[in-house]
Parts: structure tokens; sequence; C-alpha cells
């Protein structure tokens, strides 16, 4: 890991029109000023709950969705200036692995073809090159023997199996960031941490770096090295994985902490300390902090009228709240 | 109980000689992997089994009644009916989108118990404030309502013929983590006022430990391990139950996890002798291959494991 930031978020946004009959009725605010860097070399894990808006910035930053203001940098170049042409090339530098294994492979595609796809697309190496390729990647995910895969369709493979096929073809083209977006969630848990291993494994063989993102706080604690915690729209909480999740700073990250059962024979006997309510509408979000409705350290005439920036705890840990910053802290 | 599906490519295993008992006032909690017929053994309990049964054998017995062979009218009116009702997985989808939730609570009263609609809804209306919703939600539809609150009136509509069992199939599995400890918090609180015993299926084994006194742990239809959950949990006899728990990541106590090489077999073709043999560390060789291990039982807590044979332990 370096200092030097390779993917870096700048007061993103990205409002979602909601139309009408005649013109737009308002806007669907899935990410809204957004200061995120991921550095060379480490996997920052995006934490929140489902309609928080972590799938949509994952995908703004490797330019798969429009942002409506803010910049986006990859290696120090503003993407968000870039025309589509510019976009492709640097595409290749990038990786995405998505949810759903079941949907996200072409069935009439042999696994082979799966995988070279983006060399082809990208016009990269002979057909001997590729062949190269495509096995090694296959090797490098455990489908072995590689020739014995290559040849097979997606439908006669597990879920798992399927879901190494994927971290294949987002690795075929040696990437330097690869977006894996909640890459273990459809799996059987007795093989989610086989699978989040692998990653884990490929990408520190190849120095890639890495947005893992996932609702599940768990597995952020065994497999990144930073976390960023994101509540409707919002970043509250950015540090190192261990810090954030055994010292947590925002009451939101608490409260989702709180809320997780380790397998514990004890756990019956209590009830668990829980916050109330449902996250809040993103078409119209609460003033102030998006958390204050729910929040349990809410403080009255501070929080409902001016929006936290993210305020330093530490030199590492940075959280969105008027308890660790702002004037009338 | 045994449970065989017929398909197009086979005799399908789904549920295979699985027994266990349910105390009053008791949780049992029902876990395993996708496929290793968990949802399968609820569903054969009150009987809503797909047309494609091959062959449903054994005897479900409720209240020391047996009910797997009575008449459906004597099924429904026995069983259904006070008896054992079901909160179903992904249940937010199975509302009726065209009718106020309240009518929808208040439907099994009019219908199994001939109920007027005004007293039937009085008596909604009860059951929603029981689960945490005020009377003006009864006269929402549910596309108004959020994931958490239309599986509190899944809950509520489980609860409003008084049942003495309540079958839990996966409840919070499409909720965000908050809205599930709310749901988990809310069924402890019912437990204790109504006086419930459950059958929680879930995957998740922290989940299980929000509910359970007693775990039955499943795999490829096979009950690996059952016990109290103390016993379970913390010394599992089963090596199935053992890496199943050491692949869990805990969020409090710092262990790597591990996990299970291989996947889960086919069950139109399980592996010969013990269906676990073939991803497990300790299998014996001529022994775990070939013949089918019986339930050792150790007090309360029994496991289906050729290890647990006298003298090697």
């Amino acid at each position: 890991m370096t200092d030097k930031p390779l993917v870096a978020a700048e007061n993103l946004k990205v409002y979602f029109p909601v139309r009408k009959l005649f013109g737009v009725a308002g806007f669907v605010k899935a990410v809204d000023n957004v200061n995120l860097e991921i550095f060379r070399g480490e996997t920052l894990a995006l934490v929140g709950e489902s309609g928080s808006g972590k799938t949509t910035l994952g995908r703004a930053l490797i330019a798969l969705v429009k942002p409506t203001g803010g910049k986006i940098y990859f290696d120090g170049l503003d993407i968000t200036s870039m025309s589509e042409k510019q976009l492709k090339t640097l595409r290749r530098r990038m990786g995405v692995i998505f949810q759903d294994p079941y949907s996200s492979i072409n069935p009439g595609f042999t696994i082979y073809r799966a995988v070279e796809e983006p060399l082809v697309v990208n016009k990269i190496g002979s057909k001997s090159e590729r062949r190269e390729r495509v096995f090694k990647a296959l090797s490098d995910v455990k489908l072995e023997p590689p020739e014995f895969f290559a040849y097979k369709y997606p439908h006669m493979l597990s879920g798992g199996q399927r879901q190494r096929v994927a971290i294949a073809r987002a690795l075929i083209s040696n990437p330097e960031f690869i977006v894996a977006d909640e890459p273990v969630t459809m799996l059987d848990a007795s093989i989610r941490v086989e699978l989040l291993l692998l990653l884990r494994e490929v990408q520190q063989k190849y120095g890639t770096t890495m947005l893992y993102i996932t609702h599940d706080m768990a597995t952020a604690k065994y497999f990144s090295d930073r976390t960023a915690v994101i509540y409707a729209g919002k970043l509250v909480e950015v540090g190192p994985t261990r810090t954030v999740l055994s010292n947590p700073s925002h009451p939101y990250t608490k409260a989702l902490i709180e809320a997780i059962p380790d397998p514990d024979p004890q756990n019956r006997l209590t009830f668990r300390k829980v916050i109330l309510g449902e996250p809040p509408s993103l078409l119209d979000p609460p003033k102030g902090c998006r958390f204050h409705p729910r929040c349990p350290a809410f403080m009255p005439g501070v929080c409902d009228t001016r929006e936290p920036e993210m305020y330093p705890v530490d030199s590492k840990v940075r959280v969105a709240c008027f308890l660790y910053g702002g004037e009338q802290a | 109980m045994q449970l065989y599906y017929s398909t197009l490519r086979g005799m399908v295993r789904a549920v295979d000689f699985v027994s266990f008992e349910v105390g009053h006032l008791e949780t049992l909690a029902i876990v395993g992997e996708s496929g290793s017929g968990k949802s399968s053994t609820a569903h054969a309990i009150i009987r809503i089994l797909p047309r494609n049964v091959a062959v449903f054998s054994g005897s479900v017995k409720f209240d020391s009644m047996e009910i797997s062979k009575i008449s459906e009218e004597e099924f429904r009116r026995k069983v259904r009916v006070g008896g054992i009702s079901m909160v179903f997985q992904g249940a937010m989808n199975s509302l009726n989108p065209v009718m106020r939730v309240g009518d929808q609570v208040a439907e099994p009263l009019i219908v199994n118990k001939g109920m007027s609609k005004h007293e039937a809804l009085k008596e909604a209306v009860e059951a929603l404030q029981l689960v945490g919703l005020d009377e003006t939600m009864s006269r929402r539809y549910p596309h108004e309502l959020s994931g958490g609150m239309k599986q509190r009136v899944m809950i509520a509509m489980s609860l409003v013929l008084k049942p003495k069992l309540v079958i839990l199939d996966e409840p919070t599995s499409a909720l965000d983590v908050i809205t599930q400890t709310n749901i988990m918090n809310l069924l402890k609180r019912l437990r204790t006022e109504r006086g419930f015993s459950y059958i929680f299926i879930t995957h998740d084994l922290g989940l299980a430990s929000e509910l359970a006194d007693k775990v039955a742990v499943m795999y490829a239809g096979k009950l690996a391990e059952i016990g109290p959950i103390e016993k379970v949990y913390t010394e599992p006899k089963h090596p199935y139950t053992k890496l199943l728990l050491e692949s869990v990541p805990t969020l409090r106590v710092d262990r790597q996890p591990v996990f299970i090489p291989g996947t889960p077999p086919d069950l139109i073709d399980p592996p010969k002798g013990c269906r676990f043999h073939p991803r497990c560390p300790y299998a014996i060789k001529g022994k775990c291959d070939v013949e089918e291990p019986p339930m050792y039982r150790d007090g309360e807590q029994a496991a289906l494991c050729w290890l647990l044979e006298e003298g090697k332990t």
C-alpha cells in the first residue's frame, strides 16, 4: 500500500431523476457529496444497508454511471470530463465483479469465451497469447485443470464456480482496480469464506486495488484494510477496518455493529439494543444529518439544521458527526 | 420423517430419516445450507408439499396427536386453526397488494372461525398492535409499508388464530440488519408474552442463537446433529457442525474463519455412507464411505457420525 490514491472521489453526486408525465418530479439523491480516496494496493470495504447508495457509488467510480456533480480521479486523471472513447481505453485498467453469478455470465458462451471476452473487446494479444492468459486466469481462481473448465457452459457449474469465472474475467486484463459488488451474497455460507480468501489471495498476488461492496460487516472485518460506512447516500465514517469495527465512532456505525449477532448461546436470553425506524427516502432526505431522526445522540438545533462534514477523530478515522467537530461541539 | 421428490432427473432425497421433538415453549432452530432440506421438513409438517412428492413417510405428532395421516379437513380444523402457523421466507411479497393489511390479517378469522367482519377486524388490529403497528396501519395497503413493517404484518397474521407452534422460515432473510434485529426482538418478546413454541429455520448460525434453545443441524437431507444450543455451539460433536461454526466470520471475537472444501452433494445421487464424508477432514477410509453412520446419543445431544462410536472419542 502506498499513500498515493489510485481512485479519488471529490464531492461526488449521483442523482437519478424521477419522471412524471411532463418533466421531472424530483431527484433520488443516491450519492450525495461523497469524498473518498482508495489507495494503491488496498482493499476498501464499502458497507451499507440496501438503498444506501453503495452500489451506485461503486459503479460511478468505474464510470458505469454518470455522476451529476463532483469529480472522480483515476490515477490522477479526471474521468468525469472524459469522452466515451477515452473512457474505453481507461476501462482496461478496471474490473468488476457483480453480485449474481447466475445472470452476469452469458449462458451461450463457453467459460473460455466469457473469460477471453475482455481481451477480445480491447484487442489485447494474439490468439495464442490470449489462450495462455485465459488458462492462467482460470488456474488463478482454482478452476483446475483449466482445460477441463474452459469448454463448459455456465449452467454446468455451481454458483461458487461461476463466481470464480466472474473473478477470472475481472482479472484477465490485469486491472489495477476492481469493484467487487457483494461478490458472495448469493452463495452458501460454507463457500463464502473460501471465495473471499481467494479474492484476497489474487488481490495480494497482483497488488490490485479493490473496492469490496457489502452489507456484511463481519466479512469486511476479515477481508479489507479500510472500511467506509455509507448511510442514505452519504459517507458517515471512514477508517482502518479494525478501528471502525472494534471502536466505532459514528452512532450509525455503532448501531449497525450492535445489530449483528455472533453465534452465542447467550443471545437468546437478552434483547439486543437497537435503533428504531427505517432509512429515509432519498427523494426527500431529512434536513441536516440524514441520520438525525433515528440517532440516539441527536442534538436538537444542531443535527437537524446543518449537514455535518467529515471531521477527523484521529489521524486515520474521519466521521460525519457533530459529536466530533463543527463549532458547536 | 422421509421425503423424496420425483423430478425429471430422478428422485431427490430432500429429507431422509429426520427425527426431532419440539417441547412446549421451546424454540428449535433448524440450520443448514440451501438445499439441505430444512424448508422441506417444515413444509412437510404443515402439509404444504408440492405435487411431485414421491415418498412421504414417517410420523408427525402434534400435542401427542398423529397429524400426518388425518384427513385434509380434520387437519385444517385441528392443526391449521389454532395449532401450527407459518411465516414464510420473503413473506413481504406474499401479501395481497390490493387488500388493506387489516383485512388480510382478519381473513383467517372470518374463514376459519366464522367471525363477523367487525369482530375479526377488531382482533386483527389487536394482533397488529402486538407486533408494534398501530391502528392506522391496518387501513394501509402493502405498498405503503416498508419491508420490516410487511414482515410484522405477516407475523401478526400468523398469530391471529392463536397457534401453539409458529414455524419461521428465514423470516428476516430479505431485511436489513437493523430491521432484522427489531424483528428478532419482537419474536423474543412474543414468545415470553404469548407462550409459543417456535421452529426457526435459518442458514445463519448467529441469528439462530438469537432464539434457539435447541439446534438441529441439517446436511444434505440428513440431520447431522441435534442438541441444546449450549452443547451444540460450544462442544459440537459432528465435524460438519464444527466446521460450519468455524466458517462464520465473527465480529466480536478475532478468529480467522475457515472454509469447508468442496460443495454440498447432489441429492439425487448422494454419496455412499455418510453424506459428509467427501468433505470431512476426519473421514475414516473403508468406514465412512461405505456404511451410513447411526445417531450416537450423549444425553440430550446426538450426532450422526462414526467418530462417536464407542472407544473412538
